[in-house]
């Protein structure tokens, strides 16, 4: 196997060396899983103290009725940066951290299956975040929401150029999470050490790995949305608007199909967390594996057919709702199955009260309690009653916060000393745990009153009505509580990392693969890996003897004999994520072009389908061009796969020659993305797929340098294969719009 | 007309549901000593499933009347009786490596039962064909012999009596999730869609003197009819698809398959 070396390793001057690997510098340029993790957490605790001064300012504002401490345009913007720093700044990248650290670790590998990929993803987080933050000095920041709900988005209605550094942020960001779990799906079938077979996972791991799909799949649509929002504002489109004949229902069935998956997207790992943790400190094995492992799997399914519950007031008809409310409460039962995995295994248990499993319990009754007020808004006619009242604040933030953020501070008491040597003070601990119960239920538990007696959500101010100032006030009062806890957390992180106390490899008696190496671990993770051969090889190692210990390196070589090739992993795992993005555009462009009862026609007249079959036909001949020259390869024949690959770039650029010819002619003839719906769904779809044609195009001759220079052979074809599937998919993608745009309306 | 009376005078003998049931038997019979309980209420399950489908008022109604009533029909014939009827078929030894290699490989390759499966739901639903199966009695039967027949080829990668050749669980789990997307994205066209799929079912020829009863009694009107028929498509298709992914998982997990498919034993 080869192992990827980092650039650190290749230089041969051994005090500049050392240099490199302690200075700050060393953090930049780092592609050590442990370090790019430690980076996920820091910046994600920045942005979390960042989203939560904005969280206190809110609630100074909502502490008193008829409060002018801030204006509607300043709560508006701290409203919508609170909710996108949150998830997308905090949450998400606290999870991924997590997983970054932790995985290769649990799993016995070296390192994630491609460091310089899992960096990128790490910096282009802490960009995306500057990117959002950047709009505050262009003129305001984005005031829509972190939902971005359309017309509010749409140009007439948010003018400052905000909403548009939302957009490319989130973008940013979206591109950063995807490939971080392409990633983790490469490292999670590849490296896995000999005898970790799946059905063997840490639970933690599997559903990172189950969320990882979650993420490859959800994102692309929140992206097909936020350039659809994009062309509308900046090309003066009208997707989302009324005016032109948009729709702006559209987007919030498009954000909440991302939006849906994205809520398990931020719980699943957390589960996982608790899932790890309990188990350790109730001295007993995890109580149904399978059933904790298995109902992951059905809520990530069930996930993408929920979104609707989202939008019960939008008056979706009674069909539509009815069914919507049976699946969201059918979602419910796999999480439910979850809490009594996690109880049973409480049950009996020799249980240690440490901050980490206080955290854990206390995650599990506030989950409990936002998971019921989420089964009461699936019956549609309850949620007619609630909706945009604080009742649904209260909802989430038990979700969010009570479950995720809960599970999260529960996995910073657990895995802070394997990160850094050194035990987080108890003492520290619990005062941080007290504060931030207290404070949180402070804060949110009378919001769930709030919301019954009706106050709106999402609005600056509230009249002075019976009981509304003084549940309002105890929430603030709740939420400075918190705001001290965490204080406490950030003083016992400081403090313990110094002067804490030695935690040895495993002070908590655990018994996952992360707790067989030193805290913290060496840069090559393992010296010597115990044997797998059950879920807890750490217990089976202590209750077998450490005479079958094998070496580290015998172990990692035999990881790379498994099934899965990690260059065909990414690139399927990148090809479905491209397939969910383009599905999008395609579903948007049947929605505005379908023929409806009383319209004139067709809206396609002006298309000239045979040049488009010619151009049609080039890049079909490229695609077979492309499979010669794998074959070429196999054959060892690099000549001819050089000539067949040079073919493919050829043919290529016909396509798109053709395309720009065609797109000339259209805009001489006055039609332009703007023209009409047809004109903007056209140019959208076809244009990103001419954009993916292009980047093929950047990676063939990636590849055909490759090939050239003998870098990219037959005992070697993986990078010439990756990028033939990622061809062949354009094609094929091509093949649907070709017969959807130009063969339809001739039939 | 009313309900009751309806449910009760429009079952029929319908020549597919006798070739069923007496599938049913012959195949019950033929598995003899391998036969086990579980075997048998698959068989018998499977039987009834198509008798529902086909012989039932859902049948009649699925002619002609109503959009969503076919779509349960069509659902039940693709998606319910083939994989019980596979389920109910005795285990067959795997093919030795020492056979011929014309019955080693794979008579059709998985993606090939995946795209006939995946053809057999949104072919049906072109709005030609979905109409000519109305209207023409040779193409309704057409349909349902090759609804059976294509469900049987999608299912036997997952529970096909040939243990050896079944899918690996993770290849499983993507080929029944990606089947499920396919459902969805068809079953989200069907129920937000402007226009009729089958515009046979707008105004049904109503030779039962039925329509009354389901559009007034029942309160189908041809867009709700058309928005659950999507629905079907879409949310119980998918809960089919989930139980396998389930029931893959499940077994994944007695068995404790390693990536190659070769099984491990739990330590006790």
């Amino acid at each position: 196997m080869t192992t990827t070396m980092s650039p650190l390793d290749a230089s041969p001057d051994a005090s500049a060396q050392a240099a490199l690997e302690t200075g700050p510098y060393s953090w930049v340029a780092t592609v050590d899983h442990k370090r790019i993790g430690i980076l996920y957490l820091l910046t994600s605790l920045f942005f979390f103290a960042v989203g939560g001064v904005e969280a206190l300012f809110l609630r100074l504002q909502l502490s008193r009725p008829d409060s002018h401490f801030l204006s509607p345009a300043v709560y508006n913007q701290i409203f919508t940066m609170h909710g996108t720093t949150m998830i997308f700044l905090v949450v998400m990248p606290t999870l991924v951290g997590f997983a970054n650290y932790l995985v290769p670790l649990m799993i016995g590998a070296r390192d994630m299956a491609f460091p310089r990929l899992n960096a990128l993803s790490y910096w282009l987080f802490p960009f995306g975040g500057l990117l959002l933050h950047f709009s505050v000095i262009t003129g305001g920041a984005p005031a829509a929401g972190w939902f971005g709900y359309a017309p509010l988005t749409e140009m007439p209605f948010s003018s400052t150029p905000g909403t548009d550094y939302w957009i490319v942020a989130l973008l940013v960001l979206g591109v950063g999470s995807v490939a971080s779990a392409i990633n983790m799906i490469a490292t999670v079938l590849t490296l896995r050490a000999p005898g970790l077979i799946i059905p063997r996972l840490p639970l933690f791991v599997w559903m990172t790995f189950v969320t990882s799909f979650l993420i490859v799949l959800a994102i692309p649509v929140l992206n097909a949305a936020l350039v659809m929002l994009l062309i509308d504002r900046r090309l003066e489109a009208h997707f989302f608007t009324h005016v032109g004949g948009g729709n702006p229902v559209l987007w919030q069935h498009f954000f909440w199909t991302f939006g849906h998956p994205e809520v398990y997207i931020m719980a699943l790992p957390a589960f996982g967390m608790i899932s790890e943790i309990i188990p350790v400190f109730s001295r007993k094995p995890i109580f149904g594996y399978e059933f904790v492992a298995g109902s992951t799997v059905a809520i990530a399914v069930l996930s993408f057919g929920v979104w609707a519950h989202h939008m019960f007031a939008v008056g979706l008809g009674r069909t539509a709702d009815l069914a919507f409310a049976a699946s969201s409460m059918l979602i419910a039962v796999p999480t439910g199955v979850k809490i009594f995995n996690w109880i049973a295994t409480m049950w009996g248990g020799a249980i240690r009260f440490t901050t980490a499993m206080l955290f854990a319990v206390a995650f599990l009754i506030e989950f409990v309690i936002g998971g019921l007020s989420g089964v009461t808004l699936a019956a549609a006619p309850i949620d007619w009653q609630v909706t945009d009242t604080y009742y649904i604040v209260a909802h989430f933030h038990y979700v969010l916060f009570g479950g995720t953020a809960f599970a999260v501070m529960a996995g910073i008491y657990y895995w802070f000393p394997k990160m850094s040597g050194r035990l987080l003070s108890e003492k520290l601990g619990r005062l941080h745990f007290w504060l931030v119960v207290v404070g949180f239920n402070l804060t949110f538990f009378v919001q769930h009153f709030l919301g019954l007696i009706g106050m709106p959500r999402r609005v600056f101010t509230y009249p002075d009505r019976p009981g509304w100032g003084a549940l309002n006030m105890s929430s603030t009062v709740g939420a400075f509580i918190m705001g001290l806890g965490m204080l406490v957390l950030v003083v016992n992180l400081v403090v313990s990392r110094r002067r804490g106390a030695p935690a040895g490899d495993n002070p908590w008696g655990a018994w996952t693969l992360e707790w067989a190496t030193t805290s913290p671990p060496p840069p090559h993770n393992f010296s010597e890996l115990p044997p797998v051969q059950g879920r807890r090889p750490l217990w089976d190692l202590a209750h077998a003897g450490p005479a079958n210990a094998r070496s580290a390196a015998g172990a990692i070589a035999g990881a790379a004999e498994g099934a899965f090739e990690k260059s065909a992993v990414a690139v399927w795992a990148f090809v479905a994520s491209e397939g969910g993005f383009f599905l999008i555009l395609i579903l948007a462009y049947l929605y505005f072009n379908a023929p409806r009862a009383g319209a004139d026609g067709g809206a396609a007249p002006t298309l000239d389908a045979r040049s488009a079959g010619l151009f049609t036909a080039c890049l079909l001949a490229s695609s077979f061009a492309a499979w010669r020259a794998e074959k070429a390869l196999a054959r060892a024949e690099r000549s001819g796969a050089v000539a067949w690959l040079a073919a493919t770039v050829l043919l290529g650029v016909l396509f798109l020659a053709g395309q720009a010819r065609e797109y000339v002619g259209l805009w001489q003839h006055g039609v332009t993305v703007s023209s009409d719906l047809f004109a903007t769904t056209f140019f959208t779809l076809t244009g990103f797929h001419g954009l993916h044609v292009a980047a093929g195009l950047v990676a063939l001759t990636v590849a055909l340098g490759l090939v050239r220079s003998g870098d990219c052979t037959r005992e070697r074809p993986g990078a010439l294969r990756a990028i033939g599937v990622y061809w062949h998919f354009v094609d094929a993608v091509w093949l649907v719009v070709f017969s959807l745009v130009y063969v339809r309306p001739l039939l | 007309v009313n309900t009751a009376r309806l449910l009760a005078s429009t079952w029929s003998v319908d020549p597919l549901a006798i070739v069923a049931c007496a599938t049913a038997v012959v195949l019950a019979v033929w598995a003899g000593q391998r036969r086990t309980g579980s075997g048998l209420a698959c068989l018998l399950a499977a039987a009834a499933t198509i008798v529902l489908a086909v012989a039932s008022p859902l049948g009649v109604i699925a002619d002609g009347y109503l959009f969503s009533a076919h779509m349960l029909q069509h659902l039940l014939l693709l998606l319910v009786a083939p994989p019980l009827a596979l389920l109910g078929l005795p285990a067959m030894a795997s093919v030795p490596p020492t056979a011929p290699a014309r019955l080693r490989v794979r008579p059709i390759p998985t993606w090939g039962t995946w795209a006939l499966g995946v053809a057999a739901m949104w072919l049906w639903h072109a709005p030609t064909l979905c109409n000519a199966a109305s209207q023409s009695a040779f193409v309704h039967r057409t349909q349902e012999v090759s609804l059976l027949l294509l469900g049987t080829l999608f299912w036997i990668p997952i529970v096909g009596p040939r243990l050896g050749r079944r899918l690996r669980p993770l290849t499983g789990v993507v080929y029944l999730f990606t089947a499920c997307a396919a459902c969805t994205v068809l079953g989200i066209i069907v129920t937000f869609s402007p226009v009729e799929v089958c515009s046979v079912y707008l105004r049904p020829t109503d030779r039962l003197g039925i329509v009354p009863l389901l559009r007034d009694g029942w309160g189908l009107t041809p867009e709700r009819d058309q928005e659950l028929g999507g629905l079907l498509m879409w949310v119980p298709s998918c809960f089919v698809y989930l139980l396998g992914i389930l029931g893959l998982l499940s077994r994944w997990y007695r068995t404790a398959q390693d990536d190659a498919g070769v099984a491990h034993r739990e330590p006790a």
